[in-house]
């Protein structure tokens, strides 16, 4: 129902809503236009009238829909004179806007903000600070008007309480369990059941899609896996491959595997540190992977995997910019600080007859952050 | 009667025939909102997300969300014949050759940034004075949800311009996927579309950003607001001020008319910062490689909590049969967040279970008043501002040439041992700050005057505090101002006890006040009344 019982006549709709506040105030407990419920986007007609039959007393709701200005006149009224001057504030506020919107018209298209062009550093900055004039003008002269011109009022409204009555809740539980009675369901056990079923199996039905969004087949191989692989040259960024003596004693160079995309991988990037045999102090077989002092790291942290290119000379520290991860390249890249646990994987390498720096094979372990499934 | 009006009437009668709702409109013109600055933060949250909906739809029709590789060939030299994804191309051309677009990108960014900023400190605003209380609890759930969705929601279009800092970003947001125990490797791959990067992210958080996470975000604002107009606004105690009125000024036409120049306000702050203010500089940091990265990079503040606690984290991993849980990921990406999120979430039942607290609360606390809940909250912002600290520790370090190991151990002890330190002075402070309420409710104001009595006795005059500010402080309840017949309480059925604010009476955990007959207004101080005195 669209009109609450208590509503008057809808002649009177074009007087309401014209209605002056006063005879709001004015409009006594008896007062049928005012005497339904308190405001309420959530209640219907129906369950709103019950209530407040056996709720709320009457005075009680007039008080919540009109509410009576108290303490009018903090600053009580102005003068005509200081009223005029704070008109003209606020006009002055609302004609600055105007400057604004001709000030931001005239930079948007006398202005060229293309790179290079003219003028073309001013073009944001002048946009901007017009824009803020406009809208600051518009925005500061209504909360000055507001505040200067009109009353300030100090209204009182009460509130409504919350929770229903326990009768309404009883009535609308019983309407409740009554409907589910006439659906049949409680007693039909064929019918919920098999309801039951085929609306559980529906859950089930946008599974497919879900899988779909990923390829998963390979998944624990292209982890484990990266371009690298027996006999790849290592190349740099530019595509041009490393030939030993390429570096000096303590340089270091960003190495990619010389495969299909291999500068595009992401999982691919390694580093290629050089410094004298001695000071490298490599375990076990690892000691092989190495090459006359040249000795390659992945470059992807096996923390979050940010690229580790930040190599300290003297201390051999490999450094990770994103969470401070630091790397021992010395010895086999052990983490001495930070937050990732795990060395960077060692690429085996040698030279191949040309003297270029070849790969050995692919890592030995995943590289990268770890997973579940990593071991 | 102006040709204007009488339109007006014939327009709005024409629709109240179809639709009905005069009679609600008056009632919703006339609501009260009551007035205090803090109660601007929330709308400072709303307006930031207008404004992120109007710039955000205009970048929209330029940028291109697609990784495929182009050759750079727009206005900015320095990036010409740069190989890069159509998703950066795109950036630059907002930036460099759309009209208007650089600023709209900046005032984007700016709004993302303040959107959070508001919502965490409206957040505050609600926790510290206890406006989260019932009836509230839902509403301070919907806000929980809000933060969290604003998070996503900031991350996701971070990473769209695909430049070298936003794609550090999704490739540490791979990480995290993967550290998630059994399922990690299948989330991420589901994320992503296969192994990192793919080709199918930038696709994926760009619908998520324009669309999914902005509609929840909608929906949940509305809801916010929803629950705020039919609940009431809560206020702060003060003379006429009750548990069951609303004391403040109409929607119209003063409410509607300040709000509505704050939206401007806002609007125009933000307009100067995304002219005149540069964010993101995109062109500056090329696109993304995933063999480079830049010193400092640093995600956008909302997420510098986490980057820090991450930085923190000891490099802790357990690996046995087989299988690897990361804990240094874990911990403080996944876990943390879940559980301080969730105990955000439940904190009005965590509170209300513990002060046995189950009262409607209309009044607000002044933080004070609350020693516990006020050292809680002071001693969660200390754990966060550590973390936060610690997300840019590098460059802190780098700044004021500190070690970067030394910081972040001192970062590591400081997050244990500053905030309990924090709930201590706080809860003191609050205590102390009740005191001297106390002792300017019955002394009253000092003048500076001293009056020698006939028998030689000296006395301090003191002026009493206006009635007011007492009201307000002691929080406890003033008769209406109209002084006509009590409200009555509610009557009928379910009404048994309608408990106002009849529990704080006990001497709780979270309200050490002293108890309520100590404080009173004095009903045997007419002393109050006239100057007091008191002996120096």
């Amino acid at each position: 129902m669209t009109t609450p019982p208590h509503q008057p006549e809808p002649g009177s709709i074009r007087d309401r809503l014209s209605s002056p506040r006063p005879t709001d105030q004015a409009s006594g407990p008896g007062d049928s236009r005012t005497s339904d419920v308190p405001e309420s986007s959530f209640q219907n007609g129906d369950s709103a009238g019950d209530l407040a039959a056996h709720g709320r007393g009457h005075k009680q709701i007039h008080a919540a829909m009109a509410p009576e200005p108290v303490g009018l006149d903090r600053h009580a009224m102005l003068s005509d004179r200081d009223a005029k001057a704070a008109e003209r504030k606020v006009a002055s506020l609302f004609l600055l806007a105007l400057l604004g919107v001709i000030g931001f018209v005239v930079t948007f298209f006398a202005v060229e903000q293309e790179f290079g062009k003219p003028w073309n550093t001013w073009f944001t900055p002048l946009l901007g600070t017009f824009m803020a004039l406009a809208l600051g003008g518009i925005g500061a002269g209504a909360v000055l008007w507001a505040k200067l011109l009109m009353v300030d009022e100090e209204a009182v409204q009460d509130r409504h309480d919350f929770g229903s009555s326990a009768e309404e809740r009883a009535a609308t539980s019983k309407a409740l369990k009554q409907g589910l009675a006439d659906t049949g369901l409680p007693r039909r056990k064929l019918l919920r059941n098999s309801l039951l079923l085929g609306a559980g199996s529906l859950a089930l039905l946008p599974l497919p899609f879900v899988g779909f969004l990923g390829r998963f087949q390979n998944k624990e191989r292209e982890l484990a896996t990266t371009g690298w692989e027996k006999g790849a040259r290592l190349i740099r960024q530019n595509g041009t491959p490393v030939k030993l003596g390429d570096i000096q004693v303590g340089g270091v160079e960003s190495v990619f595997p010389d495969v299909e995309e291999g500068t595009l991988r992401a999982d691919s990037p390694a580093l290629l540190i050089r410094m004298r045999p001695e000071e490298l102090q490599l375990a076990g077989d690892k000691q092989e992977w190495a090459y006359q002092g040249h000795v390659v790291y992945s470059s992807i942290c096996t923390h979050l995997g940010c690229p580790v290119k930040l190599y300290e000379q003297q201390t051999h520290n490999l450094f990770c910019p994103c969470h401070q991860s630091t790397f021992k390249a010395d010895q086999g890249a052990k983490v001495i600080f930070g937050p990732a646990a795990r060395p960077l994987p060692q690429l085996a390498i040698s030279v191949d007859d040309e003297g270029y720096f070849i790969a050995e094979g692919d890592f030995s372990e995943p590289v990268g952050p770890s997973y579940w499934e990593r071991g | 009667m102006s040709v204007l009006e009488k339109g007006a009437d014939t327009t709005a009668g024409w629709f109240d025939d179809r639709l009905g709702g005069a009679g609600y409109i008056r009632k919703s013109l006339n609501k009260v909102f009551p007035d205090h600055w803090s109660f601007m933060l929330g709308e400072i949250a709303l307006y930031s997300f207008i404004i992120l909906l109007l710039t955000g739809t205009y970048l929209s029709f330029f940028y291109t969300p697609s990784l495929t590789e182009v050759v750079y060939d727009g206005s900015y030299i320095p990036l010409k014949g740069v190989t890069m994804s159509q998703a950066y191309e795109s950036t630059l051309n907002i930036s460099f050759d759309v009209r208007g677009g650089l600023i709209m990108r900046q005032i984007h960014h700016w709004a993302a940034l303040l959107f959070m900023a508001a919502i965490v400190v409206h957040l505050a605003r609600v926790f510290f004075t206890g406006a989260f209380r019932k009836p509230r609890e839902l509403n301070w759930v919907i806000g929980t949800l809000l933060l969290v969705m604003g998070i996503v929601e900031g991350f996701a279009g971070y990473s769209l311009p695909d430049d070298l800092l936003s794609g550090t970003g999704a490739r540490i947001a791979n990480g995290i996927a993967l550290s998630i125990p059994v399922i990690g490797s299948w989330a991420a791959f589901l994320v992503f579309g296969g192994e990192y990067p793919g080709t199918a992210i930038l696709d994926r958080l760009y619908a998520l950003h324009i669309f999914v996470v902005p509609l929840l975000i909608l929906g949940l604002i509305t809801f916010h607001m929803l629950m705020v107009w039919y609940q009431k606004h809560t206020q702060f105690a003060g003379p006429g001020r009750t548990e069951h009125n609303v004391v403040g000024s109409r929607l119209f036409p003063g409410y509607a008319a300040k709000a509505g120049g704050f939206f401007f306000l806002v609007f125009a702050v933000l307009a100067a910062l995304g002219g005149l203010a540069q964010i993101n500089p995109v062109w500056l940091y090329g696109p993304y490689n995933p063999s480079q990265v830049s010193a400092g990079s640093q995600p956008d503040w909302y997420v510098g909590f986490l980057d820090g606690s991450t930085r923190l984290m000891p490099p802790w991993e357990i690996s046995g049969f087989g299988y690897t849980v990361p804990l240094s990921v874990l911990i403080p990406t996944v876990v943390l967040p879940g559980v301080l999120f969730t105990l955000l979430g439940l904190y009005p039942w965590i509170e209300a279970r513990i002060s046995k607290d189950k009262g409607y609360h209309n009044l607000l606390d002044r933080p004070r008043d609350k020693p516990v809940r006020t050292a809680i909250g002071a001693m969660t912002i200390t754990f966060y501002v550590v973390l936060m600290i610690a997300g840019g520790n590098d460059v802190i370090a780098s700044v004021f040439h500190l070690s970067i190991n030394t910081m972040t151990w001192v970062l590591r002890i400081g997050l244990f041992v500053l905030p309990p330190v924090v709930y201590f002075l706080t809860k003191r402070a609050c205590l102390s700050l009740q005191r001297s309420d106390q002792e300017l409710i019955h002394h009253g104001i000092e003048t500076g005057t001293i009056r020698r009595l006939p028998n030689g006795e000296f006395v301090e005059e003191t002026v009493p505090l206006p009635e007011v500010y007492q009201v307000g402080m002691t929080g406890v309840e003033a008769e209406p101002l109209d002084a006509g017949p009590e409200t009555p309480a509610p009557v009928g059925p379910g009404y048994e006890q309608p408990q106002l604010a009849q529990a704080p009476d006990r001497d709780g955990f979270f309200s050490s006040r002293r108890k309520r007959e100590k404080v009173p207004v004095e009903s045997d101080a007419p002393a109050l009344e006239q100057t007091g005195s008191r002996k120096v």
